[in-house]
């Protein structure tokens, strides 16, 4: 069952194009992960969905409800966690679900809330003394208070150090093992891959590629480099790369001292014939690893952009 | 109903955030008492006493008519004579240099001379102490003249001050009413700098993402700032009269309708302001050159009348001149609320009002989307 529908949406600030053409449709019960370097039309994109800034063309769908018509009952079915985690600095994390969850007409109890995020110890303590992952999962708790059927996160680890990381992680399967619906922006590819069951990857006010972590990966995978390094010197490294030149499969080679680098189309059938040629001569093969490929490769590989965070 | 429980629970949010911060507290109530008390401490005191002036007086040959003159100045209650009786013109003028006396009055050295010398240091020339002495004894030359020839006077001035509540207005009340209209004022003015700062961090945004109803929570922020202005009112007032001796003769209805439209008024000028302030620095920047304009120009300190000409065009365009005029009227004078000066100041102080919040809602929807960028 589709969700949320969004159709060839544009938005132009002053003399910037921020989204020219975006078009997906989010399936109940899924993450969905838009990625894109800073400036990409991530955030003007959540915040037209989510009904903050009205789009210059395109549509956006909730099941039948859009937003000239139903703004309200959208809003009711919604939980949002913006990039500013904006709160109530001088009220504590309690009175600041209690505040939230009288906007609207049910709410779910505050203390099964503070207990999903973690907080029931910190939950008389001012929001302004809590740290930067508290503050992120209060954030994500105020827009879970509603029980809302779609939730939109927005960078929500953003800063955050690995183990406030993957609380949030947790947070996210946890929802999603509830059976609400996530839509979610990143910064790490990791947490994408990890958690997504949908990666759109964004550029440009346009989306470049959609499909599952694993389908976006796969696309990828023409040439796979392989280490190997040998035990018996630089000699027998030296014999190795000669011999898996005249691979077919191998497109390159680099060897530096005793270890071995190669390109290859068909990791698997290198090193076959490889492991063929070290048994017959006799050589030890100290390690191997062929190298994963990842989301992050997929991104850089289609935008044409290193990382930044 | 549950815009009765949203109204209930947005209320006591507000109260907390009010209650627990410092600033708040700082700048509403205790910033403002500190200036009152200071105020009233240093301009308060000996501001009953009666005008009085001392003299040195000269009479180089004591004659019939300088005898008759020296007795007459000697009754006058406000002159207090140097050394008790006549002294040498070389002394006189000395005393008068060094101001040891206010001014110096040489009685006529003969039967037959007519003229009546005053004499005042150059400095003090223009000062308020030499021509009132003047004046004095002009209309004491004056009585003397028509005695000389025998005439009545037939028109006398007598002058009195009155107020319709107090004939004691002083200085105390004066400055009591002014502070009460600044401290309230400026609670307007420095207050919706929350506003800005909830626009930064993107609380308003936050807000609207939800169903919640924002004129609920307008609404129960405006009742929490009125609270507090009635916080503010009743503390001022309490240290005024029962430390200061200040004098209240209050018409409550006129008090409320002024209490009410100047604090909303002067929420809708800090409104304004937010709508174009960007940061709480530019915000603050420009709520305090409003302030201090209208601290100074408003009456707060110092009557209006007694200003310079050309400024008080300007004290009359300020919305504080109305507010304290409006509160003068109504804790002090007694102002009915049938008074139409008193709806006239209101009239201009809301019209202040209502601009600056249609002014300000209108560069609110202009800059919307920037707003929430």
């Amino acid at each position: 069952m589709t969700v949320l529908e969004v159709k060839n949406l544009q938005k132009t600030f002053g003399t910037i194009q921020a989204v020219q053409d975006i078009s997906f449709s989010v399936e109940a019960g899924e993450v969905f992960t838009i990625i894109g370097p800073n400036g990409a039309g991530k955030t003007t994109t959540l915040e037209m969905i989510e009904g903050l800034v009205t789009p210059d063309q395109g549509e956006i769908r909730f099941g039948e409800m859009n937003w000239g018509k139903h703004a309200v009952a959208i809003k009711k079915k919604i939980g949002v966690q913006p990039q500013s985690s904006a709160m109530f600095d001088l009220l504590t994390p309690e009175e600041n679900l209690n505040l939230f969850a009288t906007f609207y007409d049910k709410a779910r109890p505050t203390e099964e809330i503070l207990e999903l995020i973690n907080l029931t110890d910190h939950r008389n303590n001012h929001v302004k003394k809590l740290s930067g992952g508290q503050r992120q999962r209060l954030a994500i708790g105020l827009a879970m208070i509603s029980d809302p059927e779609i939730i939109f996160l927005d960078e929500p680890t953003t800063g955050l150090d690995p183990q406030a990381r993957r609380n949030i992680w947790d947070i996210i399967l946890q929802l999603k093992q509830l059976g609400k619906t996530t839509i979610l922006t990143t910064h790490y590819m990791e947490e994408a891959e990890k958690l997504s069951d949908r990666v759109c990857i964004v550029d440009q006010g346009n989306i470049v590629t959609l499909d599952t972590p694993a389908a976006l990966i796969e696309k990828l995978t023409e040439e796979r480099e392989v280490r190997l390094s040998f035990i018996d010197g630089a000699a027998a490294a030296e014999e190795a790369d000669r011999y898996s030149k005249n691979l077919d499969s191998v497109a390159r080679t680099e060897r530096v001292g005793t270890s071995l680098k190669l390109w290859t189309t068909k990791p698997e059938d290198t090193l076959y014939s490889l492991f063929g040629f070290t048994k017959e001569k006799n050589y030890q093969v100290e390690q191997v690893s062929i190298r994963e490929l990842s989301l992050e490769d997929v991104f850089i590989a289609f935008t044409g952009k290193e990382w930044r965070d | 109903m549950n815009n009765i429980k949203q109204f209930k629970q947005m209320f006591l949010a507000q109260l907390k955030l009010t209650f627990r911060e410092k600033q708040a507290w700082f700048w509403g109530i205790f910033f403002p008492v500190i200036l009152m008390v200071i105020f009233m401490v240093i301009f308060s005191g000996g501001s009953n006493d009666e005008f009085s002036a001392k003299v040195a007086i000269v009479d180089e040959n004591p004659n019939p008519t300088s005898e008759t003159l020296l007795h007459q100045i000697n009754a006058l209650p406000v002159l207090e004579v140097e050394s008790g009786g006549p002294v040498s013109r070389e002394k006189a003028d000395e005393l008068v240099k060094d101001k040891d006396v206010d001014a110096a009055i040489i009685l006529p050295e003969s039967v037959d001379a007519t003229s009546l010398l005053l004499v005042v240091n150059k400095e003090n020339e223009q000062g308020i102490t030499a021509q009132a002495l003047s004046s004095i004894l002009d209309k004491f030359v004056q009585q003397a003249n028509l005695f000389a020839v025998g005439a009545e006077p037939i028109y006398e001035l007598q002058f009195e001050a009155i107020s319709s509540g107090s004939n004691e207005l002083n200085y105390t009340d004066f400055l009591l009413t002014g502070m009460i209209a600044l401290a309230i004022a400026q609670g307007g003015l420095f207050g919706m700098v929350d506003l800005v700062e909830m626009r930064r961090k993107g609380l308003i945004k936050r807000l609207r993402m939800t169903p919640a109803n924002m004129n609920i929570f307008g609404l129960s922020d405006m009742i929490m700032r009125l609270l507090f202005s009635v916080i503010q009112i009743i503390l001022l007032s309490l240290i005024g009269v029962l430390i200061f001796g200040a004098k209240l003769y209050i018409n409550f209805p006129s008090l409320l309708i002024v209490f009410i439209l100047g604090a909303l008024s002067f929420n809708a000028l800090g409104y304004f302001i937010s709508s174009f302030s960007k940061t709480t620095e530019a915000y603050m920047g420009v709520a305090n050159i409003f302030s201090f304009l209208m601290m100074f120009l408003s009456g707060i300190f110092i009557p209006v009348e007694t200003m310079p000409d050309w400024i008080q065009p300007i004290s009359n365009v300020l919305p504080l001149t109305y507010f304290v005029e409006g509160l003068r009227d109504s804790m002090v004078y007694s102002t009915s609320i049938f008074s139409g000066t008193l709806w006239l100041g209101i009239g201009i102080l809301a019209i202040w009002g209502i601009l600056s919040y249609l002014i300000g809602s209108w560069l609110y929807k202009r800059k919307s989307i920037v707003a929430t960028r």
